[in-house]
């Protein structure tokens, strides 16, 4: 079953047009990477499926429901989750209040926090600090909890190595492929080994648009595409 | 903003205990005074600061609803009250108008926000700012049309409402050897649970979760798929009523009392307190109230018995304004980018 589907689709910031018509596709319970240079519209892309960039022209169908132009909550209510660039903490709020407040229904928050801090046990210790205090690692372990304890069916997740020390990298991979047994992950990733490791399938962005697609089984950095669109 | 200095030294002079010497008489009059005008600059400023944490938005209307506010308690008071009316009524009905002034200003305000502050969320800050400002004409013009046609003077106090005050309120109190108002102490209590009930809202409840959190970053908030708009005219509305609830307790303070000018007046406060606490920190409102309140309360001190400038308080508080903003531009709990789009 498709669940997201994107249908030409373009986005700008003001004057400038950042994608210019991205289709793709993603089958419940894939792992899709995105990948490409940076600038080529992968934030975007995930920007504009939420509805904080709204798609100035296409689509975007989630599940069976037209979700274009839509407002940002409605869309994160039907079971959109974010992960996003910079991990983006509530850093005045505990590591508590930030499950809490990704917990729909209130009634649910101790479900969430047992879900939250098993899958992460290192958070335990830090419950009860504001969630600026906490190291890079960390920060991204509760960015992705947020996205865990949400009820989504569809994870955007923005970046999840970035910044991170290589021994946290495999930690945040790992909690990765925990959330994908849950949910469906679209994934946008620098580390191109990481991102193939985690992936069924790859869409790669150039200037504002998809340029090639596929499995990532046996996909190298030396193949004539990902080479011309993703070395520097 | 200045205390009856004859009143406070008469009653000083007649109140004084021999064991206490003069300094310990000096440090505890200040403090007290100092807390019941952090009391009123607290809710004055609470509403100021919640709005712009959460939206940005300078509401330079919220000194005019605080003046509506004053007008509105007045009235209920006037009309309710007669000289037959006993104290504790009086206090009863007080509260009444806290409750129906909270409540008309914050369906006011959540109107307000609907129809003209929500079209200009997306513009530059001075397309909020005048369209504050140009509301603070508007209203400020029919409210005087209103005070005129009842036959009172829209730029002096309104006595008719300071004296549905009880007696009790005029009365000087022993506290610690220091001679007080008992409306100064009736303000301290007002004051200290306005803060607690807020302070109580935005931590205990799950909609002042959102708004901590929609105050830090309101893209993030959406997309966990809570409806920030909703909060934004939420929020405004409880500003403005937070406003007029500090407009009914001027009322009754014969510093201030309802007339037109209280608008400019306790605005100015407002921004001084908001803009050193740092701006969208509540914390920082109820630290600079004090502050403020402290400074205020020391520098009239000041004045009573060293310096024969009456300027004096309202100066060294904008000298405070400036220091904090030299040595800390975003206030003194202010995060450097809140409130931003």
């Amino acid at each position: 079953m498709t669940l997201l589907r994107l249908d030409n689709v373009h986005a700008s910031y003001g004057q400038s047009t950042v994608l210019q018509g991205v289709s793709l596709e993603i089958e419940a319970g894939e792992v899709v990477a995105l990948i490409g240079r940076n600038g080529v519209g992968k934030t975007t892309t995930i920007r504009s499926i939420l509805g904080l960039t709204p798609p100035s022209s296409g689509t975007v169908q989630f599940r069976d429901g037209d979700i274009t132009g839509m407002e940002t909550h409605d869309i994160a209510q039907r079971g959109i989750g974010w992960v996003p660039e910079d991990r983006r903490m509530f850093s005045n709020l505990t590591v508590d209040e930030n499950i809490r407040i990704a917990t729909p229904n209130p009634a649910n928050v101790p479900d969430a926090f047992e879900t939250a801090y098993s899958t992460f046990p290192e958070l335990t210790e830090h419950r009860k600090k504001p969630a600026g205090d906490l190291s890079g690692g960390q920060q991204q372990m509760v960015a992705i909890a947020r996205g865990l304890v949400g009820d989504n069916d569809l994870l955007l997740v923005d970046e999840p190595s970035e910044g991170l020390a290589p021994l946290i990298v495999d930690a945040v991979a790992e909690a990765i492929e925990t959330v994908s047994q849950e949910a469906t992950v679209l994934l946008v990733e620098q580390n191109f080994p990481l991102a193939m490791e985690l992936a069924d399938r790859y869409y790669l962005l150039a200037h504002g648009t998809v340029v090639d697609s596929g499995s990532t089984e046996g996909v190298s950095r030396d193949d004539e595409m990902i080479r011309r669109h993703l070395s520097a | 903003m200045i205390a009856d200095v004859t009143a406070l030294s008469t009653a000083i002079g007649l109140t004084q205990l021999p064991l206490l010497t003069d300094v310990t008489i000096g440090i505890a009059r200040v403090v007290l005074d100092g807390l019941s005008k952090a009391a009123l600059f607290v809710l004055i400023a609470s509403g100021l600061s919640l709005i712009f944490g959460l939206m940005g938005i300078l509401n330079f209307a919220h000194g005019s609803l605080t003046m509506i506010g004053a007008y509105l308690g007045g009235v209920v008071m006037v009309v309710t009250v007669t000289s037959d009316t006993a104290g504790p009524t009086r206090l009863l009905l007080f509260f009444l108008a806290i409750a129906a002034v909270f409540g008309a200003l914050t369906a006011f305000g959540a109107a307000m926000e609907r129809t003209i502050i929500r079209p200009i969320y997306d513009r530059a800050p001075l397309f909020q700012i005048l369209l504050t400002f140009g509301v603070v004409l508007v209203l400020d013009e029919l409210v005087r049309i209103i005070v005129e046609f009842r036959g009172l003077q829209p730029q002096s106090d309104w006595q008719a409402a300071i004296g549905t005050a009880p007696d009790s309120l005029s009365t000087w109190y022993d506290v610690a050897g220091v001679s007080i108002r008992g409306l100064y102490l009736f303000e301290i209590a007002i004051g200290a649970a306005v803060v607690a009930a807020i302070y109580l809202f935005l931590t205990r409840t799950r909609y002042g979760l959102y708004i901590r959190a929609g105050s830090e970053d309101p893209e993030m908030t959406q997309a966990l798929g809570i409806d920030i708009r909703r909060a934004f005219t939420v929020v405004f509305g409880i500003g403005a009523g937070l406003a007029g609830v500090a407009g009914v307790m001027l009322m009754w303070d014969p510093r201030y009392g309802a007339s037109v000018p209280l608008g400019v007046e306790t605005l100015l406060i407002g921004f001084i307190v908001v803009i050193i606490g740092g701006l969208g920190s509540f914390k920082g409102t109820v630290v600079a109230s004090l502050l403020a309140g402290g400074t205020d309360a020391t520098m009239t001190w000041v004045f009573q018995n060293h310096v024969p400038f009456p300027g004096l308080p309202e100066m060294v508080l904008f000298v405070v304004l400036v220091g904090v903003l030299i040595v800390r531009p975003q206030g003194l709990f202010g995060l450097a980018e809140v409130g931003g789009h």
